[in-house]
């Protein structure tokens, strides 16, 4: 299963490192490949965010990953959690238009305004590139530096949400 | 002490023993000491590859390359890293550091572990991320150069040398007391030998000065005995002198056996002074070239009476014997005298060996003939030995020695230029030697006289009877040599018993006067008349002869030479013997 999961994951990291390494590709096919990064960042968050006992009904509730309004990555992200386990817990995909308090969503990417979720154990997450731009009130923000993709973290929110952030990917977090 | 001294001598072996053990130690501590330093160099790396790789996680996730490399770069703060390297999951250098002028890390990633090339440490762990390997981390350290390693055995080093420093010791300060103990013993043993010296030095003094006593004290005796002797002498001529003119003018015949029997004494006397003057060396020597060969072979039978028949006589003349020039009665005598000695110093037996031979010069002194009488009998302590010489000193029961045998022989070589030598020990037996000078005169031939008087007995069957052993034997001998046949008895009781033997056949009888015993010659005549009528018999006596007058005997009187003896012998076989042999 892991095995796989590496398997799968070398080529789409040498892939993302090959474009990278060329510099300017042309927009058409950063556009995929873009998504398909974020998608993984997305999943690979989770590792390094801690939520509060009352996050998850049982030990073994799955791990409920939401995508709001408009989806960006389609097939991407289901590929890229695909088999995969949050601290043991299955993962939950759900896409709607819009999430509400109590919907017990974990990790919710979208571009409206987050502060409705204020509180909640939601790690949020939405996209300074989206065509909506980047959501007030998200914990994480996806910004593109220097062609790469990178994140701002706000930290307020996180506490706000009851988030803890691991310092490490505190470190790799870029300023707004 | 000696235990003390035991372990001091093993010292330097064990000092040895303790410096290999040392080394031992000291080696393996170095060895230990290392195996240990990159065990915990190890661990510290490992630890800190492990928080290096804890550390880039994030970045390996979220592909942060910059970030990544600043944290590799944060280890440009300590210089004992050399490189570092960040791989992803599939092994591909993701970030790397490397400190400046070293090399950096292989491209690919290694395996997980650590391996050491030279003076580098490079330790490699894996990458994990909730259970899945994202990657691995190399880092490579610098070791502490060996040298600065070895720094830290300085002190291992330093006991060393000190443990070397103190065998170099010991073994000088050992060899040190090896050469002075030696130095010491060859001291002790020149000190020994010049002691044995000193000894042996105040042995001889000792030896020449009890000689020198010896010399001193025979010298006195002889003055002391001569000069008895000499006043003696004088005293017995006078008193013979009135004896005899007594004899002749008392004409009572019962006063006759008185005046023989004083006679007698004189004789005696007279017999006693001239041994005195033997020792005393005042006797008149009539000293002739003499070759001592044909004297003691001459001599042989007259030995051969005077010992016993268990005793055996050997005697060894060296051929070319030189001649010597002394008395030859004297000689005889003292050869004579040693001869009696001998036998009766072998009262069981024994061997009677007269030997003579020549002594070259040695050093001072003269050419010497040595002529040695040895027996096989009981020997003498050394009091005895030492005193044997002087006059009257004797071992013997009273009344069977006069004590004035080896003074006659001292006397005579000491008179002759010689001088007398004993070897006599307890059970070993006596060698008595006289040693008598050399003489350059031609021996003179033998006396005719000998040769004419041999025949005259010529198988005659003579019976002597004489108390006297020396007088005897020498009487024997002389008749011996005359032809008769010589049967011996030492009384008149002895000589009974030979004639009362009829088987035993005795041509005539010759017998001394005087004798111990219940009965004299005369009696002794009387009755071997009577035994066997027309025996012929001849007495002698010291007194006058128409004394003993009987019938059918004659009468000789002492002293007689020997040819007076054989004439009358010869008278009186002629007119009585051819009557007994006609009957």
């Amino acid at each position: 299963m892991e095995g796989r999961t590496l398997r799968w994951c070398s080529p789409l990291a040498l892939s993302l490192l090959l474009v990278l390494a060329g510099g300017r590709a042309s927009v058409a096919s950063a556009e995929p490949l873009e998504a398909a990064v974020k998608a993984t960042f997305l999943y690979k968050f989770i590792a390094f965010v801690s939520w509060p006992p009352g996050a998850f009904a049982t030990a073994d509730s799955p791990f409920r990953l939401c995508v709001e309004g408009p989806d960006p990555f389609g097939e991407l992200l289901d590929r890229a959690v695909a088999g995969q386990r949050a601290g043991g817990r299955p993962i939950e995909l759900m896409r709607r238009q819009q999430f509400e308090k109590g919907s017990g969503c974990h990790l919710l990417y979208g571009t409206m305004p987050m502060d409705r979720l204020r509180g909640e154990p939601v790690l949020t997450v939405s996209d300074a590139d989206a065509p909506g731009g980047s959501a007030a009130g998200t914990v994480i923000t996806f910004v593109l530096q220097e062609d790469r993709v990178r994140f701002v973290i706000d930290a307020a929110a996180a506490q706000g949400n009851r988030l803890a952030i691991s310092s490490k990917l505190m470190s790799l977090a870029v300023r707004p | 002490m000696t235990d003390l001294a035991g372990f001091w001598r093993h010292t330097p072996r064990l000092t040895l023993l303790a410096m290999a053990v040392l080394l031992i130690a000291g080696g393996l501590m170095a060895v230990a000491s290392e195996t240990a330093y990159r065990e915990e160099k190890v661990g510290d790396v490992e630890v800190q590859t492990r928080i290096l790789a804890a550390t880039t996680t994030a970045a390996l996730s979220f592909n942060d390359r910059p970030t990544a490399g600043e944290y590799l770069t944060a280890l440009s703060a300590s210089p004992e890293f050399e490189a570092a390297g960040v791989y992803d999951a599939g092994g591909t250098l993701f970030a790397a550091y490397t400190a400046p002028g070293m090399k950096p890390v292989p491209p690919t990633a290694e395996p997980p572990g650590h391996h050491f090339d030279d003076d580098t440490l490079t330790v490699s762990v894996p990458v994990m991320q909730d259970g899945h390997h994202i990657g691995s981390v190399s880092l490579r350290t610098e070791l502490e150069p060996f040298a600065r390693r070895a720094e830290r055995y300085v002190g291992m080093a330093l006991l060393l040398a000190m443990t070397l420093l103190i065998v170099l010791v010991l073994g000088a300060a050992q060899a040190a007391l090896t050469r002075a103990n030696h130095d010491l013993a060859e001291r002790a043993r020149d000190l020994s030998a010049a002691n044995r010296a000193l000894n042996a030095e105040i042995a001889e003094r000792e030896r020449v000065e009890a000689a020198l006593r010896q010399s001193q004290k025979m010298e006195a005796m002889g003055q002391l005995t001569g000069g008895i002797a000499h006043d003696f002498n004088n005293l017995l001529q006078a008193l013979s002198s009135c004896l005899q003119l007594v004899g002749r003018r008392a004409k009572e015949p019962s006063i006759l056996p008185l005046l023989e029997t004083g006679q007698q004494a004189i004789d005696r006397g007279a017999k006693l002074v001239q041994q005195l003057m033997a020792f005393a060396r005042h006797q008149t020597l009539r000293p002739e070239p003499m070759d001592v060969r044909d004297r003691l072979l001459g001599m042989a039978d007259l030995l051969t009476r005077a010992i016993r028949a268990d005793i055996t006589l050997e005697t060894q003349v060296e051929p070319g014997l030189w001649p010597v020039e002394v008395d030859p009665t004297q000689f005889e005598l003292a050869i004579l005298n040693l001869a009696v000695n001998a036998r009766d110093a072998m009262p069981d037996g024994g061997r009677l060996r007269v030997t003579a031979r020549n002594r070259p010069v040695d050093g001072a002194g003269g050419d010497l003939v040595q002529v040695t009488v040895s027996d096989t009998g009981t020997g003498m302590e050394a009091e005895v030995k030492a005193r044997v010489f002087e006059p009257f000193f004797t071992t013997k029961e009273v009344g069977k020695g006069s004590g004035l045998g080896l003074a006659q022989v001292y006397g005579f070589t000491r008179q002759s230029s010689g001088r007398v030598e004993i070897d006599s020990a307890p059970g070993r037996g006596t060698a008595v030697s006289l040693f008598l000078p050399r003489t350059a005169k031609p021996v003179a031939a033998p006396a005719k006289e000998r040769s004419l008087d041999t025949a005259r007995g010529a198988g005659r069957r003579l019976l002597l009877v004489e108390d006297d052993p020396i007088v005897g034997s020498m009487v024997a001998a002389a008749l011996d040599e005359m032809g008769y046949a010589v049967l011996r008895a030492g009384n008149a009781e002895e000589a009974l018993g030979l004639l009362n033997d009829g088987a035993l056949r005795i041509d005539i009888l010759f017998s001394d006067v005087v004798m111990p015993g219940v009965m004299n010659g005369i009696d002794l005549a009387h009755t071997a008349r009577r035994l066997r009528p027309g025996l012929p018999v001849v007495l002698t006596t010291g007194y006058s002869e128409d004394i003993a007058r009987i019938d059918g005997v004659r009468v000789l009187p002492k002293p007689y030479r020997v040819g007076e003896l054989a004439e009358l012998l010869e008278a009186v076989l002629a007119t009585e013997g051819a009557g007994v042999r006609v009957r």
